[in-house]
C-alpha cells in the first residue's frame, strides 16, 4: 500500500514549472530519496506533502486519502528544515515540546516524551538552551528532535545536512539510517548530495527542471541510468560520455564517435536500432576503463590516450586523458603509476557500455 | 648632535619617551579618543547637560517676569508647585493621556501592521497609506483634526447622529460626567496623537514582522499551530524588541506631546488637557513664572526617566533579542 502518493502532480510558481506531471507512490516505512540539482522541483515536491505548497493540478494522498485541501497540522507530518528553523526564542526543551503542546497532549506526557528524545539525541543538557546557544549540529539535533517525539505517519526532510561540516554529515548520515530503521516510520528525504542518496535511501528518485527522471534503488540507478541526465548526474567522477554514429561494418554493428569505435553485441545492436537516427551517445563509468591488462571480457574498444592529470587520493587514482578534443576520467588503482603525456591504450569491455539515443536523452542498453 | 662628533663616545640612541613613561601612551590614546568625541561633547554640553543643569538650579530661584532678580529660595518652589492641586491634576492628566494613546496606538498600529504584511494584491498601496500619518507634521494633523472634530460641521459628530447618537462638543467639553477626570476634549487630543503616531508604530513593526523567517512559521504550521497560536507563540515574541521600542519611543511621545494641545485645546477646557508639559509652557511663556516653569520640567525629567526605567526593567525580560 502506498503511504504518500504523488498522483500526476504539477505546480507552476506564475510562469516557473517547479513540477511537472510528477507521480510517485512512496510505500509504508519507505525511505525515498529526492534528488536533483537545484531548482529542480524537489523541496517544492516536499512541500506540496507537507501542505505548505498547494498542487496547481493533480493530487497528493496520504495513506489513500487525497490531502490537497487538508490544512498541514492535519496531515500528521512532521518535517526538518534545511537551517532547521528552531523557534529562536524558546529554549530547546519547548522547541521540542511545541508540536506536542500544540496537538493538546498532557503536560507530564509532553515533558516524558520531550526528555526521552532529549536523552537519545544527547540533548540532555541543553533543553534548558536557546538555538542561538547551540552549534549547527546540536541545532541539527533539535530540529530532528522535534520531528521524532511527533511520532507521525512520515517525515519529511529537506536537505537536514547541508548545513554541516563535512565530518559531522558522515556521522549524522548513518544515524539517521539508524533512526529510520528504528523508528520503522516512512521518510521522504530531499538533498542534491548523491552519496547522502545512494547511501541512505531506499529508493532514489531523480528530478531535473520539475520532471521525474528515473526511480529506482540506488544500485539499480547507478547500473542502469535511465537517461543522459540520470547518467552524468549520478556518478562521481561523472561517466564519460561521447556522442556517437551508428555503423554496420563487417557483420558487427559498431558506434563510431571521436575518441574511437564501439563495437556492440548482438543485444545491444538490437536495442540500438530503436535510435531515432542513428545518432547515440555511448556512456563509460570512470571505473570501466582499464588500463591494458587490467579487465576481462569482451573488448568493445581499445582507445589510445595521453595522460593529462593524475590526481591521487591514496586508495585509487582519478587520472585525466585526452584523445583529440575529447577528455576521458579514468578511476585506476592509486598503485598504477602513468606520468603526463605519456599514451596508454585504455580497454571498454561491451559489458560496461552504457547507449542512450542522442536526440531523446533515453537508454537504449 | 654634539655627541656624534668624532672622537667622541657614541651616546646609546634616547630611549623613546614614550617607553620610559608607558601612561603617557594611554594617556595620549585618551586624548586621541577625547579628540574624536570633542564635538559630540560639546554640543551635548551646551544644548542638553548646561540647560538641565540650570534647569534643576533655576527651580530654587523665583524670578520677575524677565527673568532677572533672582531671589533664592531653598525648596519652596519645588515644595510649592508639587504639592499643589494644578500640578497634581497635569500629572494625572499626562497619565491619562499617555495611557488613553499608548496601548490604543500600540495595538492598532500592531493590527495595521500584520494587514499590511499580507501578500495580497494592493498590500503596498496599503503600507503607504497605513505608514502615511509619518510624513504628517504636527501641525498639519491638528488642524486637520480640529476640522473633522468641529462640533456642527465636523465629520465626526455628522457620523453620530447619522447612529442618533448625541453630538459632542469634542474640543470644549471637559468632562463625559461630572466629577469624571477625563472627558471629550482629551479624547479628542488622544486620537489626534494617535493618528499621528500611527505611522511611526506600523512602519517599525512592520519592518520587524518582514524581518521574520518564513520558515518559522511554516513549520510551527506543521507542528500544529492554528493561526492564533502562530500570533502568540511566533508573531509577537519575534516582535518584542520592536514593541518595546516602540513603546518607549510612544511613552516618551506622549509625555512630551505640546504641539496638538496648543492648536486644538490650548490645554483647556478647565485644564482637562493640560499635561504637564503644557504646563511648562503657561507658566514660562503665559505667566513668566520661569521657576515654576523649571520645576515642572524637572518633574517631567524626573517622570520620564523613571516611566523609561521602569518599562526596561518590567519589559526587558519578556524580550528576546536574536
Amino acid at each position: 500500500m502506498a503511504l504518500v502518493a504523488f498522483d500526476d502532480v504539477s505546480k507552476f510558481f506564475g510562469e516557473v514549472v517547479a513540477l511537472k506531471d510528477f507521480s510517485l507512490e512512496i510505500g509504508d516505512r519507505e525511505f525515498v530519496v529526492l534528488l536533483g540539482p537545484s531548482g529542480c522541483g524537489k523541496s517544492t515536491a516536499l512541500r506540496i506533502v507537507a501542505g505548505l505548497e498547494l498542487p496547481t493540478k493533480g493530487n497528493i494522498l496520504i495513506k489513500d486519502q487525497i490531502v490537497n485541501d487538508v490544512e498541514p497540522k492535519r496531515r500528521d507530518v512532521a518535517m526538518v528544515f534545511q537551517n532547521y528553523a528552531l523557534y529562536p526564542h524558546m529554549t530547546v526543551y519547548n522547541n521540542i515540546a511545541f508540536g506536542l503542546r500544540m496537538r493538546g497532549m498532557n503536560r507530564h506526557e509532553i515533558d516524558r516524551l520531550v526528555k526521552e528524545a532529549g536523552q537519545n539525541l544527547g540533548l540532555g543538557e541543553l533543553l534548558r538552551r536557546k538555538p542561538g546557544e547551540l552549534s549547527g549540529g546540536q541545532r541539527q539535533r533539535v530540529a530532528l528532535g522535534r520531528a521524532i517525539v511527533r511520532r507521525p505517519v512520515v517525515y519529511l526532510m529537506d536537505e537536514p545536512l547541508s548545513n554541516l561540516d563535512a565530518k559531522l554529515r558522515v556521522q549524522t548520515r548513518a544515524e539517521l539510517v539508524k533512526m529510520h530503521r528504528l523508528l520503522q516510520t516512512t521518510f521522504i528525504y530531499v538533498t542534491h548530495d548523491q552519496v547522502e542518496a545512494m547511501t541512505m535511501g531506499d529508493r532514489i528518485a531523480i528530478l531535473e527542471q520539475g520532471v521525474l527522471q528515473q526511480v529506482g534503488p540506488p544500485q539499480e540507478v547507478y547500473d542502469r541510468p535511465g537517461n543522459i541526465f540520470v547518467a552524468g548526474f549520478i556518478g562521481s567522477p561523472a561517466m564519460n560520455m561521447f556522442p556517437a554514429r551508428l555503423q554496420t561494418r563487417n557483420g558487427d554493428l559498431f558506434a563510431d564517435s571521436e575518441v574511437g569505435s564501439f563495437r556492440l553485441d548482438t543485444q545491444q545492436a538490437h536495442a540500438a536500432t530503436d535510435a531515432s537516427d542513428g545518432e547515440v551517445m555511448v556512456g563509460v563509468r570512470p571505473e570501466h576503463l582499464y588500463v591494458s591488462g587490467e579487465g576481462s571480457g569482451a573488448v568493445s574498444a581499445t582507445i589510445g590516450a595521453m595522460v593529462d592529470l593524475v590526481e591521487y587520493l591514496g586508495n585509487e587514482a582519478h587520472v585525466t586523458f585526452s584523445r583529440g578534443d575529447a577528455a576521458l576520467v579514468a578511476r585506476l588503482d592509486a598503485r598504477v603509476k602513468l606520468k603526463p603525456a605519456e599514451i596508454v591504450p585504455l580497454t571498454v569491455l561491451v559489458e560496461n557500455l552504457h547507449l542512450f539515443d542522442q536526440a531523446s536523452g533515453r537508454r537504449l542498453a | 648632535m654634539e655627541s656624534s662628533e668624532a672622537g667622541t663616545v657614541a651616546l646609546p640612541p634616547p630611549v623613546p619617551l614614550r617607553r620610559r613613561y608607558p601612561w603617557l601612551g594611554e594617556l595620549s590614546h585618551f586624548g586621541g579618543g577625547m579628540l574624536f568625541l570633542a564635538l559630540p561633547l560639546f554640543l551635548f554640553g551646551v544644548f542638553v547637560f548646561y540647560p538641565l543643569v540650570k534647569s534643576v538650579y533655576l527651580g530654587f530661584f523665583v524670578s520677575d517676569p524677565f527673568g532677572h532678580g533672582q531671589h533664592f529660595v531653598h525648596f519652596d518652589q519645588y515644595r510649592q508647585v508639587l504639592t499643589s492641586p494644578d500640578f497634581r491634576k497635569s500629572l494625572l492628566v499626562t497619565f491619562l493621556f499617555a495611557l488613553y494613546t499608548v496601548p490604543t496606538g500600540m495595538v492598532l498600529g500592531l493590527v495595521f501592521a500584520l494587514l499590511a504584511n499580507q501578500r495580497l494584491r494592493g498590500s503596498l498601496f496599503f503600507r503607504t497609506v497605513f505608514s502615511s500619518t509619518i510624513a504628517a507634521s504636527v501641525a498639519v494633523a491638528a488642524v486637520m483634526w480640529l476640522m473633522l472634530l468641529n462640533p456642527s460641521a465636523g465629520i465626526v459628530n455628522w457620523v453620530l447622529g447619522q447612529f442618533d447618537l448625541p453630538r459632542v462638543n469634542w474640543l470644549t467639553d471637559p468632562q463625559w460626567r461630572e466629577s469624571w477626570d477625563s472627558g471629550p476634549a482629551l479624547m479628542a487630543v488622544s486620537l489626534t496623537t494617535i493618528w499621528l503616531n500611527i505611522g511611526f508604530t506600523t512602519l517599525v513593526l512592520l519592518a520587524a514582522l518582514q524581518n521574520i523567517p518564513q520558515e518559522l512559521y511554516e513549520s510551527a504550521r506543521v507542528d500544529g499551530a492554528s493561526p492564533w497560536s502562530l500570533l502568540r507563540n511566533i508573531t509577537l515574541p519575534m516582535l518584542s524588541p520592536a514593541l518595546l521600542f516602540v513603546v518607549i519611543v510612544a511613552s516618551i511621545n506622549a509625555f512630551q506631546s505640546f504641539g496638538q494641545i496648543h492648536i486644538l485645546t490650548r490645554g483647556g477646557p478647565l485644564d482637562a488637557t493640560n499635561v504637564i508639559v503644557y504646563s511648562i509652557y503657561t507658566d514660562a511663556f503665559i505667566n513668566f513664572e520661569y521657576g515654576a516653569a523649571e520645576v515642572r520640567a524637572v518633574a517631567l525629567f524626573v517622570l520620564v526617566l523613571a516611566f523609561t526605567l521602569v518599562q526596561f526593567r518590567f519589559l526587558a525580560g519578556k524580550v528576546f533579542y536574536r
